[in-house]
């Protein structure tokens, strides 16, 4: 039960009180991909998903083994792309040998969708705010289901955020962006937020 | 001249911070101080720069699900040196508060799209210009936002205060960072939308004649087309391979598809051509059946073919 707790309050910390875009806006130029068709936004939150979620027992035993090093900050990034490497190249394998009609699918942005900023920043945020491997799992799980929420979110406005109302210059990317910007600053509704001029 | 154009391309046009929106989590959550934009602007240029010359080298016979992970395993490895160094300059305290956005600017889109869309498209001399224009354009961009926002947040600029009526200290937040880019790309496209619209677009025209040219000899160099019909054939390309990948934005295309776009177009040309060709030879060869000449003709097609 203790464990269980552990990686539910481990995903919802990463869901809703540190989300990797709005909090973070790790990912946030994937996040402007992905937002333009449903089926984006469900195949990026879910590659997202499982390679954070699949990965993070793995840097967690890395961060265990080689933790108190003092040059281990440096190999870090190293390291995790490592990993996420072999869980790309190693899943791809498995979906072209029994899956190839979803293999066409997927190798469109496959590789957007795990070699970006919020794979392998959720991994690092792992390490900074995990204590054990099943608050890894937990964070690594629900950074995943926080970009869906943020894509999804953005998804939703998006055709009102490109029509016509909006100047030429804003629409697009900048309106996007300034969008996000007030979905944040929603978000800081749950943690609060203080300055160093406060 | 070419190198001027090479340059504008990174620097303004596809501007990575303010027209395209590639690398901007790091200019968002952690560009809220000039010393620590200069950081990410250090470490960003060194791994870009070192990682796209190096994978050049990198056979494009390799499947493109190997080679961006190789890029990503060699831009990590650049990583090493790149912040070590940064360390030395920027001091500890600044690094530790930059935090994740250093190590992750391995997977900035530079490096990861870019390049099969553009850089390695190029021949090398064009390409290392290019690759500097948006490297510079991404550290103008970030360093100019990074000091803007300290300054209008807490009156300071790189820990010197200066005199200001009034502070506003959410700009060092996220969503700060969020209002402060997204207005910033809007201001700097209506001002881009405005000179374009009154000035001459030659040099632009230019700009994508020199491109398309290069590309064109890169992809088809067997075939002869001219600098216009390059250019016709290039855009034709690029959307399509758009179309059939379902994408909107050129940079996520792959080399392969623009690639495999462009010689279907080149191809299904040289189709309605030797259709054309091989119409006039009928009526050639009814003329010719008619003189006599029928051998002569024959014999000259085979060695065409042969050669």
């Amino acid at each position: 039960m203790q464990i269980f707790l552990n990686i539910v309050s481990a995903a919802l910390a990463a869901i809703f009180i540190q989300n990797i875009i709005l909090e973070r806006a790790l990912g946030a130029n994937v996040l402007l991909y992905a937002s333009r068709k449903k089926e984006h936004v469900i195949g990026f939150a879910a590659a997202i998903t499982y390679t954070t979620t699949v990965a993070s027992p793995v840097i967690w035993i890395f961060d265990t083994l080689l933790g108190k090093n003092e040059y281990y900050g440096f190999i870090m990034p190293l390291l995790y792309v490592f990993t996420i490497a072999l869980i790309y190249i190693g899943t791809l394998v498995v979906i072209w040998r029994f899956f190839p009609s979803f293999f066409k699918t997927l190798r469109k942005y496959v590789h957007l969708s795990v070699f970006n900023c919020s794979v392998i920043g959720a991994l690092f945020l792992c390490s900074q705010q995990g204590n054990d491997i099943f608050a890894y799992i937990g964070y690594g799980f629900g950074t995943g289901i926080g970009f869906l929420v943020a894509a999804y979110l953005l998804y939703a406005a998006s055709e009102r955020l490109n029509s016509k109302l909006v100047p030429a210059a804003f629409r697009g990317y900048p309106i996007m962006i300034v969008y996000v910007g007030i979905l944040s600053l929603a978000l800081y509704a749950f943690t609060g937020y203080s300055t160093s001029a406060v | 001249m070419e190198n001027r154009l090479n340059l504008k391309d990174g620097l303004i046009k596809q501007n990575m911070i303010f027209m395209s929106g590639m690398l901007i989590a790091p200019v968002i959550a952690c560009a809220t101080t000039l010393m620590k934009s200069l950081a990410v602007c250090f470490v960003f240029s060194f791994v870009s720069l070192v990682t796209i010359l190096v994978c050049r080298f990198i056979p494009r016979t390799i499947v493109y699900t190997i080679r961006v992970t190789l890029y990503t395993i060699a831009a990590a490895v650049v990583y090493i040196p790149a912040a070590l160094l940064a360390n030395l300059i920027f001091g500890d305290a600044i690094i530790k508060a930059a935090g994740v956005y250093l190590p992750i600017l391995i997977t900035n889109s530079l490096i990861l799209s870019k390049t099969e869309t553009r850089f390695y498209l190029e021949p090398k001399g064009n390409m290392a210009k290019d690759i500097i224009g948006f490297i510079i354009g991404f550290d103008i961009a970030c360093t100019i936002t990074g000091a803007l926002r300290e300054f209008l947040a807490s009156g300071k600029i790189a820990g010197a205060e200066i005199p200001i009526f009034f502070t506003i200290p959410a700009l060092e937040t996220t969503f700060g960072g969020f209002l402060f880019v997204g207005i910033g790309a809007g201001l700097f496209r209506a001002v881009y939308n405005y000179r374009k619209a009154h000035a001459a677009d030659e040099e632009d025209e230019d700009s994508l004649a020199e491109y398309a040219e290069d590309v064109g000899e890169f992809l088809v160099g067997r075939h002869t087309h001219g600098d216009k019909e390059k250019i016709r054939i290039y855009k034709a390309a690029v959307k399509r391979a758009q179309s059939e990948n379902d994408l909107l934005e050129m940079e996520f295309l792959s080399n392969r598809d623009v690639l495999a776009a462009f010689e279907a177009i080149v191809s299904e040309g040289q189709e309605l051509t030797s259709e054309s060709k091989a119409e006039d030879a009928d009526d050639e060869g009814d003329e010719t059946e008619t003189t006599g000449k029928t051998g002569e003709t024959e014999g000259g097609t085979e060695n065409a073919d042969i050669s």
